[in-house]
């Protein structure tokens, strides 16, 4: 019998009947795209255990192991945990005694701001977005726009008059100001990626509710919001990283108290005049990127089916 | 009203209407449904079938008229008060409970304890044969369970009516069949009023004790099945009730007013109309009021144009132009005609219908 596979089905590709169900090739495939995505974050993660002579070597150190000989020994550093306690307390004077950087403080600050402002934002919009889905009042789409325009200018533009506002409100430095901020600047996005999520939903499903006997607060909660648990997950995910990794408002509108982890990023390695401290930058990095990860771990499972907006079937 | 107690009608819709927008999806709708009648509300789709059952839930507020349930004005009165549950054509399952849940999701809204709870799920799972499927979510449920679950979901927290919308649409021919005789059984174990909306005149038909045929958002007879066949009001309702469907042929009422001139000769009717001489009526006859007869004592006799076999039966469609008549024949009968043959035709003249050509309605 005549060989009917295709060339790629050859190759070990084949059509995937299910999840977990994709050949060898796909496999390698996948495998090899993400270790070219991941490449970055390893060589963050790596830097972070050398120490700044190691960071700066040429050739540049590699792993910190052999690997049972495999590489020769000018690649290999040896890991040093400095970097990270440095993070947190180190002397600023060589030789002095050390100091606390106030780390703990910004890494606390990130973790609260990010994730009041997410969590606010997302009970905010969840509610507005059900409202839009569901009560086809008139001007609907034109408030639905103008949400979308407050995205539509660069932080960049706007920056001066909310500088001049928490100037005058006195929210400047403030944990109130920036979280009411960062509130505002999520709020579009929530709006519109929950609102996709309820117009899947069934209205017929609802209105089951309403016959069973439920109010409308109860058909919201018992049975819209569970219903959108992936869309909740996937904006939160979201919504969290942007609001994380965020740089210019931070910077210029967060105090000595309320300061985020990026913003005293910059100070803390851009000092001194020694030029960058790369084991320092990455040790700060590798903690940055350790809260997003965890987040986005446990809640792989609802993302996948909430960043392809139900496209993908549980 | 059919039933012959004094009891209020179970449902009663009385010049209701209702514009979403510009559209009026139902204008000056009355009709009324006896207690324990299974009813069928009969009509293609759009027609506002969905609109009248959710207006008797609730879940609609008519923008004028009058819904009253058991006799008790309920115009503005809130869906929970009712005591009407209703099986959505798309079934509108929880896709996030489990089957159990969504049988237990009415009850706990009614504040029932969890061992009764418990009590009338496993009943109802049972009578409904879905006892093994109580752990599984909705979407890993075959069409016809999923079916089911609906109907158990509406049915156990003990409806005193009963509404169904296509709730048969989404089934396979067997099903739909096994589920007819299904809500057959159950209308006769539990007597709640049932009111089901179908665009299959089948359906209604074998299943309605009184139909309510439906147009452009109005009733526009109501009636037994036999009614609305013997005796349809207009050409739409004869020509929705009855397959195949019944033959219209543009006719003109002759100068004595009691028989009729068609492309197929003139027929005498036997009895006056309410016409004058030379109006524009459809003469309506049913194909099963038509048969072949001796050449002697024929009516008309035609030429056949096409013949469409159904199995046991055969479609003859007669005629030379536009014109034609529809016969159902006997397969052994229909065997041995050929295209172009000449058939002698008798026509059961007091099965005549006459209707005006210019508003349709049934002229006796």
């Amino acid at each position: 019998m005549a060989d009917t596979r295709s060339i790629w089905e050859k190759l070990g590709f084949r059509k995937a009947s299910g999840v977990g169900e994709a050949g060898w090739g796909h496999t390698l495939f996948a495998a090899i795209i993400s270790l070219i995505y991941f490449l970055p974050v390893l060589i963050i993660i790596l830097t972070s255990f050398k120490l700044q002579t190691e960071a700066l070597a040429v050739p540049p150190k590699l792993l910190p192991t052999t690997l049972f000989g495999l590489i020769p020994e000018q690649y290999v550093f040896s890991p040093t945990l400095e970097n990270f306690t440095s993070v947190f307390s180190r002397a600023y004077v060589a030789g002095g005694a050390a100091e606390s950087t106030g780390f703990d403080r910004f890494f606390f600050n990130s973790i609260f701001i990010a994730s009041t402002s997410v969590l606010l934002a997302l009970v905010i919009g969840t509610l507005a977005a059900y409202g839009f889905s569901r009560y086809a009042l008139k001007g609907n789409d034109t408030y639905l726009f103008i949400i979308l325009t407050t995205r539509m200018l660069p932080a960049i533009v706007v920056i001066i008059p909310v500088i001049l506002m928490f100037r005058i409100s006195g929210l400047s430095g403030s944990y109130l100001g920036i979280i009411l901020l960062y509130t505002a600047f999520n709020l579009p996005f929530t709006i519109w990626m929950m609102k996709s999520f309820f117009d899947e939903l069934s209205p017929d499903v609802e209105d089951a509710a309403r016959l069973d006997g439920s109010s409308e607060i109860k058909v919201f909660r018992k049975i819209c919001l569970p219903q959108v648990l992936a869309g909740l997950a996937a904006t939160f995910v979201f919504g969290l990283i942007l609001t994380w990794n965020e740089f210019l408002f931070a910077l210029l509108l967060t105090g000595v108290d309320t300061r985020t982890v990026p913003v005293a990023m910059n100070q803390a390695v851009g000092g001194g005049g020694i030029g960058v401290l790369w084991g320092l930058l990455a040790a700060i990095e590798t903690l940055f990127l350790i809260p997003v990860f965890l987040v986005t771990f446990f809640l792989q499972d609802h993302l996948l089916r909430g960043v392809t907006f139900g496209t993908v079937k549980r | 009203m059919a039933s012959s107690n004094n009891k209020p009608p179970a449902v009663s819709l009385d010049n209701v209407s209702k514009a979403y927008g510009r559209v009026r999806a139902l204008k000056n709708l009355s009709f009324s449904v006896g207690e324990g009648q299974f009813f069928a509300l009969f009509g293609p789709s759009s027609v506002g079938k969905t609109t009248t059952l959710r207006m008797i839930s609730g879940l609609v507020i008519p923008d004028e008229g009058r819904v009253a349930l058991h006799g008790a004005d309920v115009t503005h009165a809130p869906i929970k008060s009712r005591g009407v549950s209703m099986v959505f054509q798309s079934f509108a399952l929880y896709p996030h409970l489990t089957v159990y849940e969504n049988f237990a999701y009415p009850l706990r809204e009614a504040k029932v304890g969890s061992a009764e709870i418990d009590k009338r799920v496993k009943e109802t799972a049972s009578m409904l044969k879905l006892g093994h499927r109580l752990e599984r979510k909705p979407n890993t449920l075959s069409g016809g369970e999923q079916q089911r679950v609906a109907l158990g979901r509406s049915l156990i927290r003990r409806p005193n009516i009963l509404l169904l919308d296509e709730p048969l649409t989404n089934l396979d021919a067997k099903l739909r069949h096994d589920m007819r005789a299904e809500l057959k059984r159950l209308h006769r174990q539990f007597g709640m009023t049932i009111i089901y909306a179908t665009p299959d005149e089948l359906e209604a038909l074998s299943m309605g004790e009184e139909i309510a045929v439906m147009r452009d958002g109005a009733v526009v007879q109501k009636g037994t099945p036999d009614e609305l066949y013997e005796r349809p009001i207009d050409t739409y309702v004869a020509a929705k009730i009855g397959a195949p469907h019944i033959n219209l042929l543009q006719a003109t009422v002759a100068e004595n007013g009691q028989s009729l001139k068609t492309g197929f000769g003139s027929f005498a009717l036997g009895r006056k109309l309410g016409a004058k001489a030379g109006d524009k009526v459809f003469m309506g006859v049913r194909p099963a009021d038509l048969e072949i007869a001796s050449p002697q004592s024929a009516d008309l006799s035609a030429p056949v144009q096409l013949l469409e076999p159904l199995g046991d039966v055969t479609v003859v469609s007669l005629g030379e132009k536009s014109d034609n008549l529809r016969i159902v024949l006997p397969e052994s009968r229909a065997s041995e005609i050929k295209l172009g043959d000449r058939l002698p035709i008798k026509i059961d003249t007091h099965k005549i219908h006459v209707f005006s050509a210019a508003d349709g309605l049934a002229l006796r």
